[in-house]
């Protein structure tokens, strides 16, 4: 087991002031609470800082922990406690991040918690199995492929429901599921799979699963709403004249005009090959024009021709200059 | 790991199958009706289509209202904050979600315009 410098932790020194604590804590607690923060991680460490300051808030804990900081740690980092190490003060529960010490680590378990039942952790948290309780929701991400989200798909789920086993403990067991996802999902978007979360104790109803969809990036496709967006490169003499280009979709190709005198950036709408829906999107392909690497001399003459009969045009009117 | 999975039909989110009352919404956020009706109050959470005088006992709410009340306690919880606070936090949150959203679109979209320009 690896010792866990609290201190470390939550930025302070050894001799933080409790007000220095709390502060450290709050605002790292804000910055990785996982409703807010998008940094990988965070929440194990939103856990850790809030375990980090459970332990130096309580003056009792504080001291026991400093007591073994000084004397448990060993030089390569491993921690094990002193033989017959007992803690006073132990895990209380509630107080000011009303910490569930379930989520904490195995070493704050070593340390503050013996001798704990399990159970539930509803408000008020405690065990309660006794009570007639629905079990957890469970929330699991799922990562598609906008080719998936677009036609649809069955996948595999694997997710942990939390279950209390025969000597009222609670213990984590993975279930999987094959669930198929309907066409025209949205990134963000929530599934519910009814009763399959964590089975209810006391006789109460199984919670739900509920799965949020991610959209896995695209190399040539990104998503608007509803709309599918690509970008098309075009020679410029297409962009000039006019052409009938060849478009990828989502799993398939169509054949389009791109009309004459087309900008680079003008966007052109593919009705009705968005993603679907009630309300199907369309597919948006945006117009870029694109040199070839060298042009040949008589290409090259060309051009100077139509330097001179295009003499009067200024691409650049609106910057006025 | 199971080797027995079965094939699910999942629910969709605006289907009629995922309606919560106020009772169900309180039991699966794990909070009092007190809590569910002040989030109403402050615009946090609404109820589905309802009459303004609707009792309360009638509410319906949706998926996406017991995802932003489950998010609305953990973070009351966590950061503690206050009531206009957090209506205020989960607004910016769900902006800075969208504006994220959009940036990595368009950031996207520009890389497909510099990647060409490249060979210059």
């Amino acid at each position: 087991m690896d010792f866990k410098d609290y201190y470390a932790v939550l930025g302070v020194s050894e001799s933080a002031s409790p007000e220095e604590v709390k502060k450290a804590y709050r605002k790292l607690a804000r910055k990785y609470h996982p409703d807010v923060s998008k940094e990988k991680n965070a929440d194990e460490k939103f856990k850790d800082v809030g375990e980090a300051y459970e332990v130096l808030k309580d003056p009792e804990k504080r001291g026991e922990y400093d007591q073994l900081r000084k004397y448990g740690s060993r030089a390569d980092g491993s921690f094990q406690p002193p033989p017959g190490w007992q803690s006073s003060s132990g895990f209380g529960g509630g107080g000011y991040t009303e910490a569930d010490a379930q989520q904490f680590s195995d070493f704050f378990e070593q340390i503050f918690g013996g001798g704990r039942t399990g159970g539930f952790g509803g408000p008020g948290g405690g065990p309660r199995q006794s009570m007639r309780m629905r079990g957890e929701d469970v929330l699991a991400k799922l990562a598609l492929f906008l080719e998936e989200i677009f036609s649809g798909c069955e996948k595999q789920v694997s997710f942990n429901v939390r279950e209390v086993d025969d000597h009222g403990r609670v213990v984590a067991r993975q279930k999987t599921l094959k669930v198929k996802i309907p066409p025209g999902m949205k990134e963000g978007q929530h599934l519910r799979l009814k009763g399959q979360g964590s089975p209810g104790a006391g006789g109460g109803q199984p919670g739900d699963l509920l799965i949020e969809v991610e959209l896995a990036p695209h190399p040539l496709f990104t998503v608007e709403g509803q709309d599918i967006l690509v970008t098309i490169p075009v020679a410029p003499w297409e962009a000039a004249l006019g052409a009938k280009v060849t478009v990828p979709t989502v799993g398939s190709k169509v054949s389009m005009t791109i009309p004459r005198n087309t900008s680079s950036g003008r966007r052109l709408r593919l009705k009705g090959k968005g993603l679907p829906g009630k309300h199907p999107g369309d597919q948006i392909v945006i117009v870029q024009i694109t040199m070839p690497e060298q042009h040949s001399p008589e290409a090259k003459k060309l051009y100077e021709q139509l330097a001179k009969a295009e003499a009067d045009f200024n691409p650049r009117s609106k910057l006025h200059v | 790991m199971s080797s027995k999975s079965q094939a699910l039909t999942v629910e969709i989110i605006d289907a009629q199958g995922s309606r919560f009352t106020l009772h169900e919404i309180c039991e699966r956020g794990e909070c009092h009706a007190e809590f569910v009706l002040k989030m109403v109050n402050y615009g946090i959470i609404e109820p589905v289509e309802t009459g303004a005088d609707l009792e309360t006992r009638y509410w319906q709410f949706d998926l996406v209202a017991l995802m932003r009340l489950r998010k609305a306690i953990r973070l009351q919880r966590d950061l503690r904050i206050n009531l206009p606070g957090l209506a205020m936090s989960l607004d910016l949150l769900d902006e800075v979600e969208s504006m994220r959203r959009e940036i990595a679109q368009l950031r996207k979209q520009l890389s497909h315009f510099e990647d060409s320009s490249d060979g210059e």
